[in-house]
């Protein structure tokens, strides 16, 4: 039970954990931020790129999303989740933001060809190639509908609001509404997710 | 709490809902805790989404972000007395001067080079090379992964991964000053104070990636010293890192 995680108890989480590193981060340690970074700097441009496609604009707001992460980490609240959690909630909010502004989602299409890298990988993350964690989610989401599949990628893949998934999807409101949350509950069956 | 209002906990938790319906929805989760726990559920799961479309960042991105955090002012914690410094961190700092003080000691005692053969070494490598890629991805995914970055005496800095579960721990470094003659980066898992093997850090690049050699079971730290062409059996250098990786 993460609400616990802060008191002297066996379920406590070790030293090195995010949360608590983000703990330790709230107090202006930069080792932990470093550590910080390693563990999530992937995920974190994975999935912004994800939703915006630009390559530049994309490392734009995982830097901002990663300064943010320094900025509040006094803010993360361990009874409410995951460190994980929390930092991948920062980054969709901001990733999302910035698709729905209008000027944004012009770029975005414009540009979703242009997915080369910049050569100069960094050696760190080189590796951390999260396959085991590929495989498990690529298993469960082949166990969804279709419907509710496509609604949950459109979604948080994409970006796009549950209206404009209804839209491209041709389905009601009320259904991808209900697709949308009963997919990610079966997701969270299939995943053992817990909090 | 409404049934219809209920459905949107997935809409929310995706950031698919408009910004009215996402402030109206956020209004309702202040007097629903059956929401709120179902959010922080999907929440999670979404976050398992993104892990799984993870991509390699930009060495320039790290550089960018760790120059710019100096300068961020940071927020206080909302509203509520800062939570106190957990006990076990404070614990595993303190035992740093005793791991210090074990290698050292060891360290005066042997200093055995390890005869190699060259041309099997190269074949032998590449397999390890293979073999560690994919140690590492399994162990970066681990839900129990501990991260602790530190600076190496004597230039650069380090990461270690270490996970229960996976019994594996990763060294990460940046950086690292090319060592003198035929010198090597040795890396060392502790063990109730004796320093057992683990690996030499491959010498050609100041920055990397090495899963440590052995099983972490049992090991409370990790060390780093430089030892001689082929590595020691025990270290013959102070170390110039030494994290604890204890649960």
């Amino acid at each position: 039970m993460r609400a616990a995680a802060r008191e002297e108890q066996p379920g406590a989480p070790r030293p090195g954990a995010l949360e608590t590193l983000l703990d330790r981060v709230s107090r202006g340690d930069r080792d932990a931020f470093e550590s910080v970074y390693t563990a999530v700097a992937g995920s974190v441009l994975g999935l912004v790129r994800r939703v915006l496609r630009d390559p530049a604009q994309s490392e734009e707001v995982t830097q901002e999303v990663l300064i943010e992460v320094w900025r509040s980490a006094a803010r993360f609240d361990p009874g409410q989740g995951s460190a994980m959690a929390w930092i991948m909630m920062l980054a969709h909010r901001r990733a999302v933001d910035r698709v729905r502004s209008a000027q944004a989602s012009a770029d975005r299409e414009h540009k979703a060809a242009v997915r080369d890298h910049s050569p100069a990988f960094d050696e760190v993350s080189e590796q951390v190639e999260r396959r085991l964690e590929r495989e498990q989610v690529r298993r469960c989401l082949g166990q969804l509908t279709e419907l509710q599949r496509e609604s949950v990628t459109l979604a948080y893949y994409r970006g796009f609001t549950y209206r404009e998934t209804a839209d491209l999807l041709g389905a009601a409101l009320g259904t991808v509404k209900t697709r949308l949350r009963d997919g990610l509950i079966r997701l969270r069956d299939c995943l053992g997710v817990s909090v | 709490m409404t049934a219809d209002l209920h459905t949107l906990t997935g809409a929310y938790a995706l950031d698919a809902l408009s910004p009215e319906e996402a402030r109206e929805f956020a209004r309702h989760l202040t007097e629903c805790d059956v929401c709120t726990h179902e959010v922080a559920e999907l929440r999670e799961t979404a976050a398992r989404l993104a892990l799984a479309v993870a991509e390699v960042p930009p060495a320039a991105l790290r550089a960018r972000v760790m120059a710019a955090i100096p300068e961020v002012r940071q927020l206080p914690p909302p509203g509520r007395v800062a939570d106190v410094v957990p006990l076990r961190g404070r614990a595993w700092r303190q035992r740093l001067p005793y791991l210090a003080l074990a290698a050292c000691l060891v360290g005066a005692a042997v200093a055995g080079g390890v005869a190699v053969n060259a041309e099997h070494d190269v074949d032998r490598q590449r397999t390890q090379a293979e073999q560690q890629a994919s140690d590492l991805a399994s162990l970066m995914a681990a839900p129990d992964a501990a991260y602790h970055t530190t600076a190496v005496h004597g230039g650069g800095n380090a990461t270690v991964v270490s996970s229960v579960s996976q019994a594996r721990t990763a060294f990460v470094y940046r950086d690292l000053p090319k060592l003198a003659g035929s010198h090597v980066y040795e890396l060392w898992y502790s063990r109730k104070g004796s320093m057992v093997p683990a690996g030499l850090v491959d010498s050609g690049r100041p920055s990397g990636t090495a899963v440590l050699a052995g099983a972490a079971s049992g090991a409370d730290g990790v060390g780093l010293t430089v030892e001689p062409h082929g590595g020691s059996k025990q270290p013959t250098t102070s170390p110039l890192m030494l994290v604890s990786i204890a649960g």
